[in-house]
């Protein structure tokens, strides 16, 4: 590991959380205008988690605490691994190491609906990570490798033309990741949840602000890992990243939430198949 | 005022409860949301869940069942918090305080922070509460440490 390696590594650390941050703000806003309010300040989900660190309140179970240290500290993981030009599967992996913790601090609680919102993450967790890891596997088929540098490297010619039917698939691991409409099962911010704040339901004043980072930190990751479609230049990747968010944002708003049944049984086999699809396209070629 | 102290008034999430009102306050309180009235413009959130609240809003008179209730979850909320009455039987018992099963106002159960009067309240009433709460809460912050 030379020293730039090592100064990429502090940068993903440090500018990842924030850019997430950025990225809640912007949905914030950009989602009441779709329906026709003001919306917050951009900055407010900074000042929720503010709030969040200076609330005084005791964890529903000893356990949580320690859960939600070690999903914020996977969450950075990816995102270091990531900026450091590290193995895309193995920033995936972490990922989904950071979405266990945040299940089983779930699990520790009291909360009947903390309890079924970390049942049906698991049901997220199955229906997505297949479908990523496919999504990965064709980058790293068409770009000949699986660390960062090399898919962000690829060629002249953009990744998308190889891939096409990849999109669907990356949208939907999108909307989960994101916990956006029409698969925002297992916790959602917005008021309409039957599950009250599903997942996150038993997290409290600073665990609640730290799992909130830890999910800034993962949304910039996925992000990312979309925009090495185009990877031709550093502002493609940030267009291709701000339509990914956006393209998320308007299905959030003109979707309602589906039922976990069909998430796993009709959505997820769609995107999974159509990936595969992808997959053998590029190995035949 | 640092930033975590500021967090705190630009970020309050509220709960509303229903202490046996006509529903004619909790309509009002709702329409708070809507995109005539756009609460989140304040960086206020309606959350269902105690543990996440920073003010609780309250509707309707109190009795002796729902008292109960009504102590649990300001008691599961996580300090500093702000109490709100809404509406005449929020504050006082209303028309129903003679009521042999109605305690009164709110206040007779939790300490409350801000009076909103009228039956039912005006939407830009209770955002206004919300207002000189948070202003109340600022002074709190301002005066420690």
């Amino acid at each position: 590991m030379n020293l730039t390696t090592f100064y990429l590594a502090v940068a993903g650390l440090i500018l990842a959380p924030l850019l997430g941050g950025l990225a809640a703000g912007v949905d914030r806003v950009v989602t009441a205008r779709l329906q026709s309010r003001m919306g917050p300040p951009l900055l407010q989900p900074f000042y929720d988690v503010g709030k969040l660190m200076s609330k005084v309140i005791a964890p529903a179970s000893q356990w949580q605490g320690l859960f939600v240290r070690w999903a914020l500290v996977a969450s950075l993981a990816s995102d270091v691994l990531l900026a450091a030009g590290g193995d895309v599967l193995m920033c995936f992996f972490i990922q989904a190491a950071s979405a266990c913790f945040v299940t089983l601090g779930a699990f520790s609680g009291s909360s009947p609906y903390s309890k079924l919102g970390a049942q049906r993450e698991l049901f997220q967790m199955l229906s997505y990570e297949p479908v990523f890891l496919v999504c990965v596997l064709c980058m790293a088929k068409a770009s000949g490798g699986f660390d960062a540098y090399s898919m962000m490297g690829a060629s002249a010619q953009p990744l998308l033309f190889k891939m096409p039917l990849i999109i669907p698939g990356l949208v939907f691991v999108l909307l989960i990741k994101m916990r956006k409409s029409p698969f925002d099962l297992s916790a959602c911010h917005h008021g309409h949840q039957e599950l009250v704040r599903g997942v996150y339901t038993d997290y409290a004043g600073r665990d609640f602000a730290l799992l909130e980072i830890a999910h800034w930190a993962d949304v910039v990751v996925i992000l990312w890992i979309c925009s090495f479609l185009w990877a031709t230049g550093p502002l493609q990747m940030l267009v291709v990243a701000l339509i990914a968010l956006f393209v998320v944002i308007l299905i959030d708003n003109i979707s309602a939430r589906l039922t976990w049944r069909h998430m796993v049984k009709v959505a997820a086999p769609v995107a999974l198949l159509l990936a595969t699809v992808n997959l053998l396209w590029l190995y035949l070629e | 005022m640092s930033f975590l102290k500021k967090s705190q008034i630009k970020s309050p999430w509220l709960m509303h409860f229903d202490c046996g009102s006509c529903n004619g306050c909790d309509i009002e309180t709702l329409a708070c949301l809507t995109p005539v009235y756009d609460v989140e413009r304040f960086g206020i959130i309606n959350v269902g869940n105690p543990r996440h609240a920073d003010v609780l809003i309250v509707t309707g008179t109190v009795n002796p069942r729902n008292a109960v209730v009504l102590k649990n979850l300001y008691d599961q909320m996580p300090t500093p918090k702000l109490v709100i009455a809404v509406g005449a039987c929020g504050c006082t018992g209303g028309v129903f305080r003679e009521a042999p099963n109605v305690l009164g106002g709110v206040d007779k159960v939790i300490p409350v922070d801000v009076y909103v009067p009228g039956c039912p309240a005006k939407p830009e009433a209770i955002m206004d509460a919300v207002v000189t709460g948070l202003g109340k809460l600022k002074g709190i912050l301002e005066g420690s440490k």
